[in-house]
C-alpha cells in the first residue's frame, strides 16, 4: 500500500493537431471519457473537459503555425487527485504577455468576481470573447500559469479532486 | 404556433429553432455551440431579440436541454444579448433558461449569466 503522499500516475494523455477547429470538440468529448474513467467524479470530468476545450480553441485558433499540442496529466496524491492541462502552440511573446497580465489581473481578485467584472467590460466586445481564461478560472475552477520559450508558448491549467468529494460525488 | 425563420442555415452541429406560441417566444438550441457557429449563434440571438421586440413579448424562454456544449465564444453572445436586454428603457423582457440538469456545463454557466443579470434571466432546470 503507498503512503498518503505518494505520487501515483493514473493517466497521460497527449494530441497533437493541425488547425482544424472541429477537432476541437472531437478532443473534447474523447478526454471527458478519459477524464470520466480517471477521476470518477461527474462534476470534476465537466470541469476540466471545459478548460481542456477552451485551452484548445485558443491553441488553435491563436497557433502562428496552424498547430497546437495539448497534453493531460492525472496524478494521485494520497486523498487526492491532480489535474494538469498543458496546451502548446507557436506564438509573438506579446501573445504571452497578454496571457500573463490577464492572469495577474485574474489573481488580483476572486474568481468569480472577476469574471463578472469580465463580462460586463465585454459584452459589447466584437473581436473574441476574452472570457475564456477567466472561464476556467472561476467555473472549471483551475489555476493558470502561461510560459514563452523560443516562440513557443505553454498554457496551463491545474485543479485538484479530493478523493472524499469523489466518494461523495458518488454516493 | 408559427415557426420563425432564422438567418442561418441548420449545421450538423448546431440546431436551432425559433417559435411563438400565444404570448410565448421560444428558442431551442441543439447540438454544440463551438468556434465553428459563433456567428451563426450570435445571429440567432440578434433574430431572438428583435423579434422579441417587434412581438412585445414579456419572457422568451431559451431551450438548452440538448444543447452538449457552449464555448466561451457563444457564451459571450450571449453575455451581449443579455446586456442588450438590461439596457432596454422600454420593452425588456425576461429570459428564462430552460437547463438539463445532467448536462454539467449548464449548471455553472447559467448560474453566471443568472449573477450577471439577476434582475432579468431565470433558470428551469427539467430533462
Amino acid at each position: 500500500m503507498p503512503a498518503p503522499s505518494a505520487r501515483r500516475d493514473l493517466g497521460f494523455c497527449e494530441i497533437s493537431f493541425e488547425k482544424r477547429p472541429e477537432l476541437v470538440s472531437i478532443v473534447r468529448r474523447f478526454v471527458s471519457d478519459f477524464y470520466d474513467r480517471t477521476l470518477d467524479d461527474p462534476d470534476a470530468t465537466s470541469r476540466v473537459a471545459l478548460a481542456t476545450h477552451e485551452l484548445l480553441e485558443n491553441a488553435v485558433k491563436y497557433s502562428r503555425d496552424g498547430r497546437a499540442k495539448v497534453r493531460i496529466e492525472v496524478t494521485g496524491f494520497g486523498e487526492r487527485v491532480r489535474v494538469r492541462i498543458k496546451t502548446r502552440n507557436r506564438a509573438e511573446p506579446a501573445d504571452a504577455e497578454h496571457i500573463q497580465r490577464t492572469i495577474d489581473e485574474m489573481r488580483s481578485m476572486d474568481a468569480n468576481v472577476y469574471y463578472l467584472t469580465l463580462m460586463r467590460r465585454n459584452a459589447a466586445r466584437t473581436d473574441g470573447s476574452g472570457l475564456g481564461l477567466a472561464r476556467i478560472h472561476a467555473e472549471a475552477e483551475m489555476a493558470m500559469s502561461v510560459r514563452c520559450r523560443n516562440g513557443t508558448i505553454t498554457v496551463s491549467a491545474e485543479t485538484e479532486v479530493l478523493l472524499a468529494r469523489r466518494k461523495e460525488g458518488a454516493a | 404556433m408559427n415557426e420563425i425563420a432564422l438567418p442561418v442555415a441548420q449545421a450538423a452541429e448546431l440546431r436551432a429553432r425559433l417559435t411563438h406560441d400565444g404570448g410565448a417566444l421560444v428558442a431551442k438550441l441543439s447540438g454544440t455551440a463551438d468556434l465553428r457557429v459563433t456567428d451563426s449563434v450570435e445571429a440567432i440571438l440578434n433574430r431572438v431579440h428583435q423579434k422579441a421586440l417587434e412581438l412585445a413579448i414579456s419572457e422568451v424562454q431559451m431551450d438548452l436541454r440538448e444543447l452538449e456544449f457552449m464555448n466561451s465564444s457563444c457564451f459571450k453572445s450571449f453575455v451581449s444579448w443579455i446586456s442588450e436586454v438590461s439596457d432596454l428603457t422600454a420593452g425588456q423582457y425576461r429570459i428564462r433558461f430552460l437547463s438539463n440538469p445532467s448536462i454539467l456545463w449548464q449548471r455553472r454557466s447559467l448560474h453566471a449569466l443568472s449573477c450577471f443579470a439577476a434582475e432579468l434571466v431565470t433558470i428551469e432546470a427539467s430533462n
